[in-house]
């Protein structure tokens, strides 16, 4: 049996007043890439951030084998990457593409320290598997959207975590840019063997290693288990509460609705 | 006029004011590139106040006026990091109701002390040419600790001034690094209180790092343009104010902004970010 590297037992997450994860329990084995799929306020976010150590729960969360709350060792953060929604970048901000990159590798070097040249070469090698290297010395303020994104991924994968935990990256891209993204993560998960999340609202869009889903709707778990039958019309309008119908052509998941 | 200069040069409290005066434009614009890029200008303004109400306090309590504002000083700093970490509020608010509450604490205090306020006004407008060795053995000891901290810890800054939660994420001791700088910000706004005082301190905070913004994306230079865009308004400051009798601490604020309005008028970002929109081009 697979090693398990993320196990949830009864987390439980509150805030003013408000349940925003209620009694969610689940593991995740190692290589698996599972997506975590709900309408807008479900608690998919509020769930990355308990894994990786930025929320405040009840109940026991254990990675790699052992029991964590909100405080994580060094050592746990490093194995646990995180790529972040989309967000804005003042343009005049001091940073360049490939030095947002090598950021993910600064836990790894230490105090005292600084990247060395084989770090950087491993920031390269990851923005041409992008096909970013012709921006690595643009300021990422004045990169596009999903130029950011791809940096915010490459820099996540520089770190070599164990665990790789995406929050909506595909978030407010054009669809051509979602399906690069979408690619990127299909190769990454096939190359590295990661042990992935990924949360979207858009179940239109996964990547096609994706093989399992977790549905949440107001903090509560819906469904976990395998990916068409989360994504069957059935469970879909159950869990958005309005008749769907879902269908394949060429590969790929449409939606249908009145 | 050289040669004036030159004898003024000569004496001790001028040399103390020369001295100090590199010292505050060196800590000050090196701090002023957390507080631009981290976007807390109110910082400034509430250590300075914090440092003031300790200042005020010290004197109602007969303790030594810069010891009781440092004092005050790295209490505010310990309490709002956890302050805006642990509650729902930004950084900027917690900033404000300090700022407000340490105004207030600094006028109660300033009514109810009976003796000459001079001591506690000094601190407001800063006052270069009365410092003393010990004030600015001081302000070299701060200034010393925060540039190395800077060139030690310089890629931890980058990361957590970039995005706090990303660099935690990554193995960052973000928490450690954002709480040093907090401290090292009360350190560094109390110990120049008598250079620029008080008022004109946050002038200080925020012109470098602003004036940079204009001229780099490296940050290494960032770094150093703001220093050197501090340590030349102060230099150049304290000269107009020699040579045409004028308040020390307000020539040297008044530099830093003549400073900042030539970088943004000949900046290389504006220009390029006009090239672009003329060309249509993203």
């Amino acid at each position: 049996m697979n090693e398990q590297l993320i196990t949830l037992d009864g987390v439980t997450v509150r805030k003013t007043g408000a349940v925003l994860l209620d009694s969610i329990s689940l593991a995740v084995a190692r290589g698996e890439l599972v997506g975590i799929i709900g309408p807008n306020g479900a608690g998919k976010t509020t769930l990355l951030n308990v894994i990786a150590g930025f929320e405040k729960f009840e109940g026991i969360l254990s990675l790699f084998g052992r029991r964590e709350n909100h405080r994580r060792s060094r050592g746990t953060r490093l194995r646990v990457g995180y790529v972040p929604q989309s967000f804005p970048v003042d343009p005049a901000f001091p940073i360049l593409a490939v030095e947002a990159v090598l950021t993910g590798a600064i836990g790894r070097t230490g105090l005292f320290r600084s990247p060395g040249r084989r770090q950087k070469a491993e920031a390269m090698a990851l923005l041409e598997t992008m096909r970013l290297s012709h921006i690595a010395a643009r300021p990422l303020g004045q990169l596009s959207g999903g130029e950011r994104q791809k940096v915010s991924l490459a820099r996540a994968i520089l770190q070599r975590p164990d665990i790789l935990l995406m929050d909506e990256p595909t978030a407010n891209l054009d669809i051509a840019v979602q399906k690069e993204v979408l690619d990127l993560v299909d190769e990454i998960h096939r190359k590295e063997r990661l042990t992935g999340l990924f949360v979207t609202h858009d179940f239109t869009m996964l990547p096609t290693a994706m093989e399992r889903a977790l549905l949440l709707d107001h903090g509560k778990m819906l469904f976990d288990g395998d990916i068409d039958t989360a994504l069957s019309g059935k469970t879909l309008t159950r869990l958005f509460r309005y008749p769907l119908e879902t269908f394949r052509r060429g590969g790929r998941r449409f939606v249908s609705y009145d | 006029m050289i040669e004036n200069l030159a004898e003024v040069f000569t004496y001790p409290p001028i040399q103390r004011a020369a001295f100090a005066c590199v010292l505050c434009g060196a800590s000050c614009s090196l701090l002023s590139v957390f507080v631009v890029l981290m976007k807390m200008p109110l910082i400034g303004v509430s250590m300075s106040h914090a440092a003031f109400a300790g200042a005020v306090l010290g004197m109602l309590l007969g303790i030594n006026p810069f010891l009781s504002g440092f004092v005050m000083c790295l209490i505010t700093a310990g309490v709002l990091g956890p302050l805006s970490d642990r509650t729902d509020l930004a950084p900027e608010n917690v900033l404000g109701i300090l700022f407000s509450f340490l105004m207030g604490i600094a006028f109660l205090g300033m009514g109810i002390l009976t003796r000459t306020k001079a001591g506690a006004l000094n601190l407001m407008w800063g006052s270069l040419l009365t410092l003393s060795g010990f004030d600015v053995a001081i302000l070299a000891v701060v200034t010393g600790i925060l540039v190395l901290f800077v060139v030690f810890f310089f890629k931890e800054i980058r990361a957590v001034l970039f995005n706090r939660r990303l660099a935690r994420s990554s193995g960052v001791p973000e928490r450690m690094i954002y709480y040093a700088l907090l401290f090292l910000t009360g350190a560094v706004v109390s110990s120049n209180l008598a250079t620029v005082g008080g008022l004109l301190i946050f002038a200080l905070l925020v012109q470098p790092g602003a004036t940079a913004l204009q001229l780099t994306y490296n940050m290494k230079h960032f770094f150093l343009i703001s220093a050197a865009s501090g340590i030349g308004a102060c230099a150049s400051g304290l000269l107009i104010s020699y040579i045409f009798d004028l308040p020390s601490g307000a020539s040297v604020v008044l530099m830093a902004t003549v400073i900042f309005a030539t970088a943004y008028i000949f900046s290389p970002k504006r220009r390029m970010a006009k090239r672009k929109e003329r060309n249509g081009t993203p």
